[in-house]
């Protein structure tokens, strides 16, 4: 029975992060950077880093414009998880100073949103 | 394996192994300060006037940006027949349409109705091949002819006097310049001689999509640009993003070389074989790399920056291809356009998450500079300073300095003799 979760078999343990993290344009995945606290992106990243590979892998299995709805929110998930992964590993406890200047670079346009249109 | 000199002396192929040796035996403040010599950029102060001042930068309005080669957008924005884009030039108070025509050729126009001067298309780009003007609905084909205007057998012009306003136009290595002087001094590949045959080799000539972030800062436009032409700020701003690009034999993040073609210039970024990335963002770089294999991208240039003159930088990593672009609106204001270059749209999920992860990781370093640059404006304008002091490393904005001068002197030379006006 997998109708109760919303990604694929395999990640229940991010099923947490899902209402907060599954983001889908990029411009806001930043922006939920900024809005999170520090321990709702350590949780995330601590609970998903390792799991990466393994979802990448999962995901690599069919090109993207096949992926079924909870292999998409997987997708978002990563997504989300590259831009809490530089909050946490690289900035580390810099971030608040970090965030004040990154609210002023607004991404206009990812590969990650899909074909310009 | 030795090499016997004495057979070639005093050939030009002994000076250049000479030149060869030298520079290896150099370390890379030794380098930097040859450069700065060699290239005849002198050492001394740079006035800080024409960092803020307001008349300084009327002249480069006139002298520089209305006369030159400007990057204004990426082939792949045109994908069609059809395609357009419309980009402001603020400096110049233009707007810019650039049609993509059914004959296949690009075109740019000034976005101006030619009745009474209306801007013509309020879109920032789309598919069309007719452009009406909403005022009184004069209608243009996409090479700017004027197909049909209303009641037009009660004006006083024939419609072929109407055309819209041409700009020059030309492209490279998939990169869009105009050029908003009517009869520009020279092409744009001899505008950019060497650079331009090295650019077509980066994953940007191949490139049919990119991601995209912008700012805009309160800073003047060069004050801004030199922010990305030295690493002497790296340490301090960017002590946890930068770390790669520092290291115990080289603390300063000398360059491992630069030069200089006419107003333009090059280096190559030296960065620390010893640096060892954190563990999620090894595995990020590990699947940026795959990627970058996949396209078949040329690593040999991955550390070469290439900046256009004026206003216009390129990285050459395949991993990380951006381009940054920093026009100015006002003497103390700018908008910076960064974009990572891509070949084809994402297919898989690794090659996504790789790209998120490098526009990611850029926008990151980029929004540590913001503050610091703000700063430094704030104090030029404040007028305390009449020159600022530029060291070894940051002989790339030095020059950037002189190569703007030299057009303002020589502008203001060509209107001296001109009684005024050109």
């Amino acid at each position: 029975m997998t109708g109760q979760y919303a990604l694929p078999e395999g990640f229940r343990e991010l099923e947490q992060f899902v209402p907060t993290w599954v983001v889908s344009r990029s411009c806001d995945r930043a922006t939920r950077r900024l809005d999170s606290s520090e321990e709702e992106r350590v949780a995330f990243f601590n609970a998903a880093r390792d799991l990466a590979a393994p979802a990448l892998e999962l995901l690599d299995k069919k090109p993207l414009s096949q992926l079924d709805e909870r292999e998409q929110r997987l997708m978002d998930l990563m997504l989300s998880l590259v831009h809490v992964a530089l909050a946490v590993e690289i900035q580390g406890d810099d971030e608040p100073r970090h965030a004040r200047g990154a609210r002023h670079v607004i991404i206009t346009r990812a590969s990650s949103d899909g074909p310009a249109s | 394996m030795c090499c016997n000199l004495a057979g070639i002396e005093r050939t030009g192929l002994k000076y250049f192994l000479e030149e060869l040796l030298v520079t290896a035996k150099q370390s890379p403040q030794e380098q930097a300060a040859r450069a700065a010599d060699t290239a005849g950029l002198g050492t001394g102060p740079i006035p800080a006037g024409p960092y803020y001042r307001a008349d300084y930068f009327e002249l480069e309005r006139e002298a520089v940006f209305r006369r030159t080669w400007l990057q204004i957008g990426h082939i792949s924005e045109l994908p069609a027949p059809g395609s357009f884009i419309v980009r402001p030039v603020e400096i110049a108070d233009a707007s810019i349409l650039i049609t993509h025509g059914r004959d296949g050729q690009v075109r740019a126009f000034h976005n101006v109705c030619t009745h009474r001067g209306t801007q013509l298309v309020a879109e920032a780009g789309g598919t069309r091949s007719r452009f009406s003007c909403p005022y009184h609905m004069w209608t243009f084909s996409d090479d700017g002819a004027l197909r049909s205007a209303p009641d037009f057998e009660r004006f006083y012009v024939d419609k072929s006097q109407c055309s819209l306003r041409k700009v020059a136009v030309e492209v490279c290595a998939g990169l869009v310049f105009i050029n908003l002087d009517p009869e520009p001094e020279q092409g744009l590949r001899d505008f950019l001689g060497p650079i331009a045959q090295q650019l077509e080799q980066l994953p940007v000539a191949s490139a049919t999509t990119f991601s995209e972030y912008t700012y805009e800062i309160d800073a003047n436009w060069k004050l801004t640009y030199d922010n990305f032409q030295e690493n002497y700020h790296l340490r301090f701003i960017h002590p946890r993003s930068g770390e790669a690009a520092v290291g115990p034999q080289n603390p300063f993040g000398y360059p491992a070389k630069f030069g200089f073609q006419g107003p333009h210039r090059t280096q190559t970024i030296w960065s620390n074989p010893d640096a060892a990335p954190k563990p999620f963002q090894g595995f990020a770089f590990g699947k940026a790399f795959e990627a970058a294999m996949a396209d078949g991208c040329n690593m040999t240039l991955a550390k070469d920056y290439y900046a256009i003159f004026p206003n216009f930088f390129m990285l050459g990593s395949p991993l990380n291809p951006f381009s940054h672009c920093v026009m100015p609106i006002a003497p103390g204001r700018s908008r910076g356009v960064i974009r990572l270059y891509w070949i084809g749209e994402d297919e898989r999920a690794s090659q996504r998450f790789a790209r998120e992860y490098q526009m990611a990781t850029a926008r990151d370093i980029h929004a540590e500079d913001r503050a610091v640059i703000e700063a430094g404006q704030r104090g030029l304008q404040s007028g305390a300073l009449s020159h600022i002091h530029l060291q070894e490393q940051e002989v790339l904005c030095r020059h950037l300095y002189h190569s703007v001068n030299d057009q303002v002197e020589a502008y203001k030379a060509r209107l001296q003799s001109a009684g005024g006006t050109l």
